[in-house]
């Protein structure tokens, strides 16, 4: 039960090496083991949304995987979303111009989750956006700014001439 | 102004209770809980549970120093079960270890052995047997009984209405951390600190200054941590007390589902009397309110809704009946509506049945009975600057009422499978705590001497943006600019006593408590500013964006300068402001009195489509016309109405909870439980503010805005019913919330009712 695994996972660019059980769920290794509590467990069972990583770019649930099947990949979370500089990215801009958020619980996870998708639907329509949310769960705002907020990213984005 | 957190929470570095680094050797508390609704415990045996790896100890009721006891308004609930155990998920055993997952492990291995009692879950039944919780209360107005013979129509009816689950994102949790003296500093996520510092000084048997309770911002709220975080609090204040370390206690979410209370079901009879045009002549109900095992906030639940059994309609006649029924449930607690929403559910039903009844349009019996200036609450209080009519009729004009009927009349000749219906629900409201000794509220400011300020006061920032508007009020309050102002913590030590963060009122009552402070401080700035440049009359002073103005002339002196130089001149540069709302009172002898500062007023139309063969829905819009006097931050504002209907669209339609016979809570997972997602809320939602308006007792002339939108949600409920009786005209539809499309389908082919439930 005591079985400690060596691994080793990049995570906003920078390398991390530690010892984890092999049970122990990626959302507790980056909140417990590595202090990234950027990353909120909502529900622990894969509904909510609000643990939402990146995995080589791709969106997952870091409730539902073990740290030990991190090893040797490739990370984003929260953290490493604004710039080196501390300026916001354009998306965590977008959620405090339209008041996307309130306690800001679920917050993380939903930039984590639209992160790939605005990637690959620049042009993406309303029901898009929504069904592109509708993995994420938020109980304070209704969901209304937070459609508004991607929106307009994209607006900007695609009236943006570079 | 955004709201103020927001680069901290889109960074992912606002940090809620178990963010803060971890002390050196802090312990993880696990609960060990009732497996059985009702009984008798036999025997623990926690021995296996103690030998469990990394387990530092196993806490039961008799490791309590003080009183085993946490029922704030009734003494009623035991923090650690002792001899019985009264539901499901009732705290019995606490292990720390030193970790959570070791915590957890040993708890599997603790054994009780019950013997176990019968459960009552039906708050009917528990009437009957007599047990009641508080004393049964009766609102009256006019005569009721001898009103029915003046009507042309009287008809019956029963509502039952489910709970809902919080579903706060953030679980109940406490850290708990001892320091010298035998002080303990709780980080709680609480929407009431005092309540917590109260009990767990109770629970320890020390004064109340030996625990001080710290809340930074909680992730979410919505009533489910008013009282209910007070249990998780006082077991952590107990392990951290009992070890002399650290401790931290996070209830994992299928705990937090099962063992926390929620809002309280109800069962109601109805019994409405109109004359012929339509005017309600009268209104008799009673409400039996599924309160669980212990009191809770349940007597003050069911106050409020015999304060809003009439919603904002005038009745002349009118018997409000009400008792808190002790189930074996987790014991149900504040959700935002606080009571209210159950009882207007209930007229918006009677008042349907009627309008089916006598084959009149729902909302015409609605619009004709809506309050006036001059009318009278059933429980007193004469009402003036009535805007149920103007925000009613601003709806029906603004989205196209009569055109929303006639598509809808349209579209429904034109399908057969597929039908539309619409809906209004007004609101009306009550802003304070019907306790009226709740209504006061400290603030704590500091002007440093770099121009910055410090607030602190007794309001809790849940998401509802309580600290963006303090900012802005005391920004406005001294003349500065909103990046000078910090709002800190809520913590026991800066702000004494303090009311929860609830009923709508913590704008209202921590505003006015910094705009007192900031006015000292002010004041005495510009006694000090009027006698350095030799002005007889200071009350010429004002601070407007930073600058010192006497009249419209400039004195040269800026925020800054007047700071400094009153510091060096020993001027205290702090202050504690302390508001009471005025003209509050109630009697609880006469059931009458003025228990409201103010009401807020607002109407919604819905429209929904049904898929008559399959029982789903859609709601296509939603349009609101709501009244915030002069909001103080209108996107702070927006996103609770837009919030506060998600959560009563939820209630209404998608939010079930379901116990089995012997009291287990079924739904208890959000893969069993659905709350609204993004897909879910209406293609079309539209929140217009009414224009032009004041309101004198709110803080710069705001009125709250937590609660009143979710009652919006209960006329969804209503739209599908319509959508319903299009397709099935003659059918006999029952009023049970909330209407999922199980029971949609069920209703809409009774006649089948058997084929399709042996089949479902």
């Amino acid at each position: 039960m005591n079985t400690q695994i060596e691994i080793s996972v990049k995570i906003n660019g920078k390398q991390y090496s530690a010892a984890a059980e092999p049970r122990l769920l990626l959302s507790d290794f980056l909140r417990h083991e590595l202090g990234l509590t950027g990353t909120h467990v909502g529900c622990e069972h894969g509904v909510c949304g609000a643990c939402t990583v990146l995995l080589n770019g791709e969106a997952v649930r870091s409730c539902l995987m073990f740290a030990v099947q991190a090893d040797g990949q490739d990370l984003l979370t929260v953290e490493g979303l604004a710039a080196a500089n501390g300026d916001l990215h354009p998306l965590q801009a977008a959620f405090r111009e339209a008041h996307a958020l309130q306690c800001g619980f679920c917050t993380p996870g939903f930039l984590m989750s639209l992160l790939p998708f605005l990637q690959d639907k620049p042009d993406a329509s309303e029901e898009e956006i929504r069904a592109a949310l509708s993995g994420n769960l938020c109980r304070c705002t209704g969901y209304q700014n937070i459609v508004k907020a991607v929106k307009m990213l994209l607006e900007e984005s695609n009236s943006d001439p570079a | 102004m955004k709201h103020i957190d927001a680069a901290g929470h889109t960074r992912g570095e606002s940090q809620y209770v178990d963010d803060m680094p971890q002390p050196v050797g802090m312990l993880h508390a696990a609960v060990f809980t009732s497996p059985v609704a009702h009984g008798r415990i036999i025997s623990l045996n926690l021995e296996e549970a103690v030998r469990c790896d990394g387990v530092i100890t196993v806490l039961s009721a008799k490791d309590i120093p003080g009183e085993n006891q946490i029922g704030a308004l009734i003494p009623d609930e035991l923090l650690l079960a002792e001899h019985e155990v009264h539901f499901v998920g009732e705290p019995v055993a606490l292990v720390l270890a030193k970790s959570y997952e070791q915590a957890h492990r040993a708890v599997a291995k603790i054994q009780v052995e019950i013997d176990e009692l019968p459960v009552v879950t039906d708050p009917r039944q528990a009437f009957e047997s007599g047990a009641i919780i508080g004393p049964a209360r009766t609102f009256a107005l006019g005569d009721v009984d001898t009103a029915w013979q003046e009507c042309a129509v009287v008809v019956d009816g029963q509502c039952e209405i489910g709970g809902q689950e919080h579903l706060y994102l953030e679980t109940q949790r406490c850290r708990a951390i001892p320091l010298e003296d035998g002080v303990l500093r709780l980080y709680s996520s609480t929407q009431s600190p005092y309540a917590v510092q109260k009990a767990a000084a109770r629970v320890l048997g020390v004064a109340h200054h030996k625990i001080e309770v710290d809340v930074k911002r909680l992730g979410g709220g919505f009533g489910g941590k008013e009282d209910q975080a007070t249990a998780w609090s006082c077991l952590t204040a107990l392990a951290a007390h009992c070890t002399g370390k650290a401790v931290e206690l996070v209830l994992p979410r299928h705990q937090d589902m099962i063992c926390t209370g929620k809002r309280h079901p109800y069962s109601a009879d109805f019994r409405i009397g109109l004359n012929q045009a339509g005017k309600i002549l009268a209104y008799d109900v009673k409400h039996y309110q599924n309160a669980g095992a212990a009191a809770d906030l349940s007597p003050a639940v069911l106050e409020r809704t015999l304060f809003h059994s009439t919603n904002a309609y005038f009745i002349p006649n009118v018997r409000i009946f009400g008792a808190s029924c002790r189930t074996n449930l987790p014991p149900n607690t504040a959700f935002r509506g606080f009571g209210g929403p159950q009882g207007m559910f209930v007229i918006e039903s009677a008042i349907a049945k009627a309008a089916e009844k006598m084959n009149k349009p729902r909302e015409q019996i609605q619009r004709l009975n809506l309050l006036r200036d001059g009318d009278t609450f059933p429980y007193g209080q004469h009402l003036d600057d009535v805007r149920a009519e103007r925000t009613w009729d601003e709806a029906a004009q603004s989205f196209d009422l009569n055109k929303i009927k006639q598509a809808t009349k349209t579209y429904n000749d034109d399908h057969f499978e597929s039908k539309k219906g619409y809906a209004v629900m007004p609101i009306c409201f009550g802003i304070s705590f019907t306790a009226t000794f709740l209504n006061q509220a400290g603030a704590l400011v500091h002007v440093y001497t770099d121009g910055s300020v410090s607030v602190s006061t007794g309001g809790i920032e849940m998401g509802q943006g309580l600290v963006t508007n303090i900012a802005r009020i005391a920004a406005r309050a001294f003349g500065i600019s909103e990046k000078r102002i910090k709002v800190e913590s809520t913590n026991t030590t800066r702000v004494a006593n303090m009311s929860p963060s609830a009923a709508s009122a913590t704008t209202d009552l921590n505003g006015h408590a910094t705009i007192l402070a900031a006015g000292q401080i002010t004041d005495r700035l510009k006694s000090f500013a009027a006698n350095e440049l030799g002005l007889t009359d200071k009350s010429r002073l004002t601070i407007v964006h930073e600058k010192l103005l006497d009249g419209n002339r400039e004195t040269g002196w800026d925020w800054q300068k007047l700071v400094q130089t009153a510091y060096l001149n020993r001027i205290d540069l702090s202050a504690h402001g302390f508001y009471a709302t005025p003209g509050v009172w109630f009697d609880k002898q006469k059931e009458k009195g003025n228990p409201f500062a103010y009401h807020v007023y607002g109407a919604a139309v819905f429209e929904v489509t049904l898929d008559c063969l399959r029982g789903t829905y859609e709601i296509d819009s939603a349009k609101i016309v709501h009244d915030l006097g002069r909001p103080i931050n209108k996107l702070v504002d927006i996103g609770q109405v837009e919030g506060g209907l998600a959560q009563g669209l939820g209630w209404m339609t998608l939010e079930e909870l379901s116990f089995d016979e012997q009291g287990r809570f079924l739904s208890n997972s959000l893969a069993s439980y659905k709350v609204p997602d993004a897909y879910f809320m209406p293609d079309d939602l539209q929140v217009k503010f009414l224009q032009n308006v004041d309101n004198p007792a709110g803080p710069y002339g705001a009125k709250a805005v937590g609660e009143p939108p979710l009652m919006y949600g209960i006329g969804v409920f209503f739209a599908i019913r319509a959508a319903m009786r299009a397709f099935r005209p003659d059918s006999d539809l029952t009023f049970d919330a909330p209407m999922t499309p199980e029971r949609v389908l069920l209703g809409l082919h009774e006649q089948e009712r058997e084929v399709l439930v042996t089949k479902i």
